[in-house]
């Protein structure tokens, strides 16, 4: 069978500068002219010493088929948001490529682009359009939406008023109600309190089986065994592990527990 | 990190009765999918080259968003203000009322035959579009650095809503506009035909000067603290104050390298029914036309590096 998504070769580079403090996020016109005025020496002062890059994510493979829900875990630093960003076009890949079947939505957060000055209503339809749904599709969908979330009294009251509970729920439902063939989902799963998390882990179950591929982030690994057939393991920007979901959080624990051994 | 085994066999329990999930309902590859699998990738993602086109296609798929986030900036706008839309009049009639004391009344500056307030109002009007257009335009990316960071969509949507949602003010100060018109017994002429172009020429220009101060500040946040200060120096070089013919006829064509000059200029010959001047603005249509292809093409060689950068 035709994989839905192929990744080939792909890796990402970060350039970290040993100059400035993390703190510094930008840099101003003055800074550029300056650093490239001192490149030549820079390059000296640092040849051999320290590499000024990072491989976030260095020459991964993998493929994934129509319908699969594909877990991806490993720790902190180990390229799974780069990765997740790059698939999402968010950031540019160093080198490689992908390949992409359908049409792909990502949610890297819940309710991205929420508003807090504007009602319920106004929110979902503002975030809908960000995610990429069309109005039409909202409309029909609305009205599933908000019965959903559970805020049908108070849809037309600004999101500023509500509680992070509802706030929450409400982002969760629009995400939950996109339609395209190739779900991206980092960690937003199980939002609100325990009989929310239920009614959304069902919710992630249906689209599973809705014969939608999914590419899933999590550090629950519970999750990966219950909600995914296959999935991968990465470390330090390459794919450490990738089989069964079973095999691969099994491969992890091991590594964490033989990790926690060495001194 | 890792997880003795007792807890999570629990664990996995508790999920189980909760979703009512179990590996094996999980679904092996169903070979009767609902889709089809297209024979070309909808999305290939690779390291762009130095030069990208700009398409327009995708721009067109999201016209959507660049609607809603339209949009939201106008309601957001005048939420929780108590006057609401009028903010739209207060601002450039307040700025009328001021100039037409001390540069109608006090200073006496001609206006070739027309009163000042209307002489002032019309073409502050447009500097206003124009000037507010470009700011919100140059600040928005960072504004919705959450947006940028989050999700993909093509970013020329951001400054483009930025400075379309700045239309309904334009629209709302014109109200007084027509008032004026009216109680200083102009009549309408065929040259009103030109206004809706011109004004359409406007906005493409504040859209190119934007994006492209929108794509600098991303990376030079020196953009910020520059813009105030060159919006303020354009505002003097642009004949708002004063009609361009106070200039010497031999000076005249450095007043009209200013594209805004030719909008000013033609709104408000073809408001008082004076001579058009087609030159001037024709000038304008060409370097706007190259304002937004040259913007458009270097915010899309920056846009690859917006979400590490913002």
């Amino acid at each position: 069978m035709k994989p839905i998504i192929t990744v080939e070769a792909l890796s990402k580079k970060f350039h970290i500068n040993p100059s400035e403090s993390p703190s510094v996020r930008y840099e101003t016109l003055r800074e550029s002219l300056v650093k490239s005025l001192r490149a030549p020496f820079t390059r000296n002062r640092h040849n051999g010493k320290r590499d000024d890059t990072i491989w976030a994510l260095k020459d991964v493979n993998f493929e994934v088929l129509p319908g699969e829900v594909m877990g991806i875990i490993g720790p902190n630093g180990a390229g799974k948001s780069t990765l997740l960003k790059v698939l999402s076009r968010i950031i540019e890949p160093t080198s490689g490529r992908v390949e992409l079947f359908g049409r792909v939505a990502s949610l890297l957060e819940v309710g991205t682009g929420f508003h807090p000055d504007l009602s319920g209503r106004e929110n979902v339809y503002l975030n809908g359009a960000i995610l990429g749904m069309r109005r039409r599709e909202i409309n029909a969908r609305f009205d599933e939406i908000v019965a959903f979330a559970e805020v049908e009294k108070f849809i037309d009251t600004a999101v500023k008023h509500y509680s992070s509970g509802m706030y929450i729920r409400l982002a969760f439902a629009v995400a939950a109600h996109l339609d395209p063939e190739i779900l991206i989902v980092d960690e937003v799963l199980a939002v609100g309190d325990a009989r929310f998390q239920k009614k959304c882990l069902g919710k992630m179950d249906d689209v599973t089986q809705s014969g939608r591929t999914v590419l899933l982030v999590t550090h629950g690994l519970i999750m990966v065994t219950q909600l995914c057939r296959r999935a991968i393991l990465f470390n330090g920007g390459r794919i450490a592990k990738m089989g069964s979901a079973e095999e691969v959080v099994n491969h992890y624990e091991a590594m964490v527990r033989s990790s926690q051994a060495e001194p | 990190m890792s997880l003795s085994t007792s807890e999570k066999v629990e664990s996995i329990e508790a999920i189980e009765q909760s979703a009512g999930a179990n590996n094996s309902d999980i679904p092996h590859i169903s070979e009767g999918l609902s889709y089809n699998l297209p024979d070309k990738p909808v999305v290939t993602i690779e390291a762009t080259k130095s030069w990208v086109p700009l398409n327009l296609r995708a721009l067109w798929a999201y016209r959507e968003l660049l609607y809603f986030l339209m949009w939201r900036d106008i309601k957001v706008r005048y939420k929780q203000t108590v006057l609401g839309a009028a903010w739209a009049v207060i601002q450039p009639l307040v700025t009328m009322i001021i100039f037409t004391y001390f540069f109608g009344k006090l200073a006496k500056l001609p206006t070739d035959g027309v009163p000042y307030p209307i002489f002032v109002y019309a073409a502050l009007l447009l500097w206003t579009f124009f000037s507010n257009g470009v700011t919100s335009g140059a600040n928005s990316l960072i504004g919705n650095s959450n947006l940028i960071t989050k999700v993909y969509f093509p970013r020329l949507i951001i400054p483009s809503a930025a400075v379309g949602a700045g239309l309904l003010d334009f629209a709302i100060a014109s109200v007084l506009l027509v008032g004026l018109l009216v109680y200083y017994g102009f009549s309408v002429t065929w040259a009103y035909l030109m206004i809706l172009p011109l004004i359409v020429l406007t906005t493409m220009f504040a859209l190119g000067v934007g994006i492209w101060f929108s794509a600098l500040n991303v990376r030079y946040r020196d953009v910020r603290y520059a813009l105030p200060f060159l919006i303020q120096v354009w505002f003097f070089v642009t004949p708002i104050i004063y009609p361009s013919s106070l200039v010497p006829e031999e000076w005249r064509w450095v007043l009209n390298l200013n594209p805004l000059t030719g909008l000013v200029e033609f709104f408000r010959a073809s408001l008082f029914g004076t001579e058009l001047p087609w030159l001037p603005i024709g000038y304008t249509a060409a370097f706007t036309v190259i304002m937004l292809v040259y913007a458009s093409y270097t915010f899309r060689r920056m846009e690859r590096a917006f979400a590490e950068f913002i």
